[in-house]
């Protein structure tokens, strides 16, 4: 338990008859990444509300850096630092100023915050817009500052909702290189995105929320693996050698893959679960029947394709207990 | 990167007060928002003052030494009043741009941003205040009973600019839209203030709607400032209890409203 950073223990919370939440649990390890993924409305940021004391649950239980977020929420938010999806920081002022006056609100005195808010500048690459009101910022400046004022005093833990929302993919880069600094440095991160290429990127591992509860949790080499893992796919030169070419793979080809075939398929898709090798027995049979093939391939499922086939799935289970499925690694 | 400071120091609430106050106050000098102050007291004095400092001066005569003296009470509430708006746009934009949010999740007492927003709003009414007397003072308006009532003259305009803030804030902060929040908040003012006896005595209105005028809450603090600013007529009232009550009780009416509802609005984290 004390190695953990956040510890998220069956929360649920309603707005009104909206269920927000419906019994949420997972953990975030000291030091970790974990994606937060989900589409939009499945929970993310009322988890990250509930976690940084800003909503309490209904029910359940969350403790953060050792702090229950119900009975002690003053020593959560001395430990933790929150970037919502909207940049809040003042506009009125420089960039410089709103790291100063983020350091005095931490507690840091004049000089130390004027230090700190320097070393901030430097290191987030502002240098040549520190004394710029923030308003006059693009949305990647923007969004490191707003990142920046929360690392005037070192978090344990870190929550980033949606922090790249709406960037380009430059300054989506620069806040990535961002988290990994948190990585390197020690700081558990929980990060909420709907991209899955960023968690991916980004996260040790992940977790998919949908409809309030988590539907699968690993890492995203281990959720694609969920979801079949690698698969050849085979197309024919000619479509009318679908049927022989189904004979021909026999026992290679699970009946689940072969009902999916319909007429107007133009490829068979199969499972490879001896990655090439098993290509390497479909190409050779086929080869053997005299089936000439247009293109063959081993592909591995794109989180994207994870994603779907898993919110896919919990839209169709709505059972509200479901207990979340942990991918054994 | 983030080695460099390794301990939280301990944030004392008087010190995060003081920041924010500065942070509220800081920006109005160079946003414009102290210019536009001067400029609306201003306008609104030459607005009010020329064109109707004759035909009005004919109307207030007897009553009021002259017309400056007559109208100077409704600047200087009008003063506070543009005041307490501003604030409720800075309260609108905090909340809108997320920032009451984020200070919910670091460690600030619940009630010391709401406190710092009013500490500013108190210097924004002060800035009104000292510019309305100025615009006053150029149009003839003079103090009559001495220090001790000068004194209550401000101290009264302040009350009524604390009690307006709260109110202000309150709706700003919870309305979350700054466009909307102005233009929302000025409509109410300017007709109080044209249906007042600010502008011209409550006989000059038709006799239907002088009740208003006479007892709504803009013209008893009018009645009020009057009688603690004195004059040379004799007409003029003294500043006794029953001129006094109605705006005590006005004052105390406002914040009855405002400060629980501001209560339960800060603690409740945005």
């Amino acid at each position: 338990m004390a190695d953990k950073s956040v510890i998220v223990d069956r929360i649920s919370k309603s707005f009104g008859t909206v269920q927000a939440l419906r019994g949420i649990s997972f953990e975030v390890g000291q030091g970790e990444v974990v994606g937060l993924l989900g589409p939009n409305g499945a929970g993310k940021t009322t988890t990250v509300d509930i976690l940084s004391t800003l909503t309490r649950p209904d029910e359940g239980c969350a403790i953060v850096a050792g702090h229950d977020v119900v009975t002690d929420p003053a020593g959560v938010r001395r430990s933790i630092t929150l970037t919502g999806q909207q940049v809040a920081v003042d506009e009125m002022l420089t960039g410089y100023e709103n790291l100063v006056m983020f350091g005095r609100l931490q507690g840091l005195g004049k000089s130390a915050a004027r230090t700190r808010a320097t070393e901030l500048i430097r290191s987030f690459d502002l240098v040549d817009a520190a004394n710029r009101r923030v308003g006059t910022y693009s949305g990647g400046m923007r969004r490191r500052i707003d990142i920046g004022c929360g690392l005037v005093v070192r978090p344990e833990v870190v929550f980033l909702d949606e922090p790249t929302t709406g960037l380009d993919p430059r300054s989506r880069k620069s806040i990535w290189d961002l988290v990994t600094r948190f990585k390197e440095a020690g700081i558990a991160t929980l990060l909420t995105t709907q991209y899955l290429e960023e968690a991916d990127a980004l996260s040790d591992r992940i977790i998919v929320i949908d409809h309030g509860i988590v539907i699968a949790e690993g890492t995203a080499d281990e959720l694609k693996e969920r979801t079949g893992g690698n698969y050849c796919e085979i197309v024919p030169r000619d479509v009318n050698d679908l049927p022989a070419m189904v004979d021909v793979l026999s026992a290679l080809l699970p009946e689940r893959n072969r009902a999916a075939l319909t007429v107007s398929s133009d490829r068979i898709a199969m499972p490879a679960p001896n990655g090439a090798t098993t290509l390497v027995e479909a190409v050779w049979r086929l080869d053997a029947a005299k089936i000439e093939l247009a293109d063959v391939a081993l592909r591995r499922p794109s989180l994207d394709e994870v994603f779907l086939s898993l919110t896919k799935d919990s839209s169709q289970t709505s059972v509200p207990d479901r207990p979340a499925t942990s991918v054994p690694s | 990167m983030t080695a460099a400071i390794a301990l939280r120091p301990e944030p004392s609430a008087l010190q995060q007060w003081w920041v924010l106050t500065v942070r509220s106050i800081a920006p109005t000098l160079r946003n414009g928002e102290t210019a536009t102050a001067v400029a609306a007291s201003v306008i609104f004095t030459a607005g009010f003052y020329i064109p109707l400092k004759d035909f009005m001066g004919a109307a207030t005569q007897g009553i009021a030494s002259s017309y400056g003296q007559y109208l100077t009470p409704l600047i200087a509430l009008q003063g506070i009043s543009f005041a307490s708006i501003s604030g409720a746009f800075r309260a609108a934009t905090d909340s809108a741009a997320g920032i009451n949010r984020r200070f919910g999740s670091m460690p600030i007492a619940a009630l010391t941003p709401a406190a710092a927003r009013m500490s500013a709003n108190m210097y924004r009414c002060v800035v009104g205040l000292v510019i309305a007397l100025i615009c006053g003072h150029a149009i003839g308006f003079r103090f009559h009973r001495g220090p001790l009532y000068i004194v209550g003259f401000c101290l009264l305009v302040l009350l009524v600019g604390l009690a307006l803030s709260s109110l202000f804030d309150l709706i700003g902060t919870r309305a979350k839209n700054p466009e909307a929040t102005t233009p929302l908040l000025m409509l109410p003012q300017l007709i109080f203030g044209l249906i007042s006896v600010g502008v011209q005595p409550a006989e000059q209105f038709p006799g239907w709607i002088q009740p208003i005028v006479r007892n709504q809450p803009i013209s008893q603090f009018i009645y009020a400032l009057r009688a603690l600013a004195g004059d040379t007529t004799a007409a003029v009232s003294s500043p006794t209890w029953s001129v006094m009550t109605p705006t005590y009780l006005w004052i105390l009416g406002l914040f009855a409203i405002a400060v629980p509802m501001s209560a339960v609005s800060a603690s409740r984290r945005p």
